[in-house]
């Protein structure tokens, strides 16, 4: 039996207790987002990766163990916590900036802390052993926190962009539907707006449409 | 980190053009001005008494490896300043590293822009510096009916879109699109070619990039289609694919650019003279080599003054610093970090060179999201 299952067995028989012990009584579940996650946890299993597990384990974390550390971190996990090490960074398979997952440094508290190798990794959280419950849940809530942020920041940023490029076809359309249909300003941009609502599609591609369908009947 | 200034160490920047794949025959060139700019600077005693370094990569004309070596020269090498990139697939593969590492990419490419990163620096043309002005010295001498043909990606549709805004708003027409892959082959355009005699169109605008660019006008030249009448006008065709496609088939299309091997001044021939005496005498410049060597001057300049490779130092001190370049006195407009350049059109004559047909009294201010356009006859009413 491997010891995955082994500490898998353990989990089963032990309740879940300490930090979260709480949760029950706690009136909006405060830890659901850090819990039912799936978590590949690649770091050594000594008594400390053990009980890092374990903390894991304890917040109903699926948690894959992966040891040695990979060529390539996977990137099919809601979170990956991996052990620092000089050339992690090349390990990472995403760029920096289009992260697939979120990514949790572990550092084993035994070099002076490398800062440039840190940045490089551009992860998302990193703890310190020996893991304490409260500090595993900490780390790990601050850290999807800011991986969920940023993926919402770069869908913003490219809504901004293709608007951007589509304002000006909007507003050639608006003053095509002003004139043909005799509406006011307003007017003339709900009506793209729900024909494009309407449609299910954005009001770049009805735009695109009116100014195309004009020109060709002109 | 800033370094004490009395070492020797080199300054690392790291270089990205691909020398292989089929962006090779302008990216070659990016490379020479590149590199033409650092040995200059390291025969004049370096900067601050340190020599400049390039790290280079081919990234083979694949869009994804752009990325990944932006990565590879940041985290690897150690490298904060890159220099590189043509299509704007590669360059928005590199964008996600450089912004979120903190890099500073000098981007030295002609681009549709609608861009704005806190990590580039742009000093190729936007269309309000070569598209508007085209458009209307077009409608002059040709007439109002344009035939779109692009290489399928962003900077094409995103250029033909823009320009056939301009086309629409002078009181023109648009009579067809076609898009061909990026790595098209010669074969791919033959039924455009059919297409385009069938729509007799006044004018044909090009937005193909690459090998495919030779094959474009090849096909044109194999037709029968005659410059005079329906030339083919370009932002991308310039020297160094005139030159790959043959001088009598470039013969009679247009290009609007900053610049132009064939433009007159002081600091051109100098530019001319250094580069060919390196790479050939019968090496020609072009307007992407040209940005890619006053780029690195403009870079070598504010770090003498930055003495630190700090990305936000470098930054702050480039917005709005000016360069004598072959193109004429340029800066980096502060508003954007995109540069100021010269606005011109040439056509190619039997040399393999472009005559000037117009040139802009000044610089054409950056305005890549085109917040500033009119009607595009207004912009070059002194033709």
């Amino acid at each position: 039996m491997s010891r995955i299952e082994v500490l898998q067995e353990r989990r089963l028989a032990s309740p879940p207790q300490g930090a979260v012990r709480n949760e029950q009584s706690a009136p909006n579940n405060q830890y659901k987002a850090v819990q039912n996650l799936n978590v590949a946890l690649i770091v050594e299993l000594d008594s400390e990766g053990e009980r890092l597990m374990r903390e894991l384990q304890r917040l109903r974390c699926t948690v894959r163990h992966i040891w040695p550390v990979p060529v390539q971190l996977p990137e099919n996990y809601d979170v990956v916590y991996c052990t620092l090490m000089e050339d992690l960074p090349r390990r990472i398979p995403w760029l920096p900036g289009e992260p697939s997952t979120t990514l949790i440094l572990v550092d084993r508290g035994q070099d002076t802390l490398n800062l440039k190798l840190i940045n490089n990794c551009a992860a998302h959280g990193m703890i310190h052993y020996p893991p304490t419950a409260r500090s595993t849940i900490g780390a790990l809530a601050m850290a999807r926190e800011h991986f969920l942020y940023e993926q919402r920041l770069r869908g913003r940023i490219e809504k901004l962009d293709e608007n951007l490029r589509t304002m000006r076809v909007v507003e050639k359309a608006k003053s095509i539907v002003m004139r043909t249909k005799s509406l006011g300003e307003d007017d003339a941009y709900n009506f793209l707006r729900s024909q494009a609502m309407e449609r299910r599609v954005t009001i770049g591609v009805i735009a695109k449409a009116v100014v195309e369908s004009f020109d060709l009947l002109n | 980190m800033i370094k004490p200034t009395d070492t020797s160490e080199p300054w690392r920047v790291g270089v990205l053009f691909s020398r292989t794949g089929f962006m090779s025959v302008i990216e070659e060139t990016q490379l020479r001005g590149t590199l033409l700019a650092i040995d200059q600077i390291n025969d004049s005693g370096g900067i601050n008494g340190r020599p400049l370094e390039p790290v280079i990569y081919d990234p083979g004309s694949d869009t994804r490896s752009y990325g990944q070596l932006a990565k590879r020269l940041m985290v690897v090498d150690e490298v904060s300043t890159i220099f590189g990139c043509y299509t704007s697939a590669s360059r928005k593969s590199v964008l996600p590293v450089v912004e979120r590492l903190n890099g500073l990419l000098w981007y030295p490419t002609l681009y549709e822009g609608f861009e704005f990163s806190p990590n580039v620096i742009y000093t190729g043309a936007t269309p309000n510096q070569n598209s508007m002005q085209l458009c209307s010295l077009l409608m002059k001498l040709y007439g109002d009916r344009f035939f779109f043909i692009g290489s399928d990606y962003i900077y094409p549709r995103e250029s033909n879109r823009i320009m056939r805004e301009m086309v629409a708003r002078s009181g023109g027409s648009v009579v067809g699109e076609r898009y061909v892959r990026l790595g098209a082959s010669r074969l791919e355009f033959e039924p455009i070619m059919q297409e385009i005699k069938l729509a007799k169109p006044d004018v044909i605008f090009s937005t193909v990039v690459g090998d495919g660019t030779v094959f474009l006008y090849q096909a044109y030249s194999d037709k029968g289609f005659d410059p005079k009448k329906m030339p083919i006008a370009s932002l991308t065709t310039c020297e160094a694919e005139i030159a790959a496609m043959g001088h009598d088939v470039g013969e009679g299309h247009l290009t609007a650019a900053p610049y132009f091997q064939g433009i007159g001044n002081n600091q051109n021939s100098e530019f001319v003279k250094s580069y060919q005496k390196r790479y050939g005498d019968d090496a020609p410049t072009n307007m992407c080599l040209e940005s890619s060597y006053f780029q690195v001057n403009v870079f070598a300049k504010t770090l003498e003054r930055a003495n630190s490779l700090e990305t936000p130092v470098l930054r702050a001190m480039v917005m709005g610093s000016e360069f004598e370049a072959p193109q004429g006195a340029v800066s980096i407009n502060p508003n954007w970090a995109h540069a100021d350049l010269w606005s011109r059109v040439g056509r190619a004559n039997r040399n393999g060179q472009f005559d000037i047909l117009f040139e802009s009294r000044t610089t054409v201010k950056a305005d890549p999201f085109l917040i500033g356009s009119g009607r595009c006859t207004v912009a070059a009413a002194a033709v």
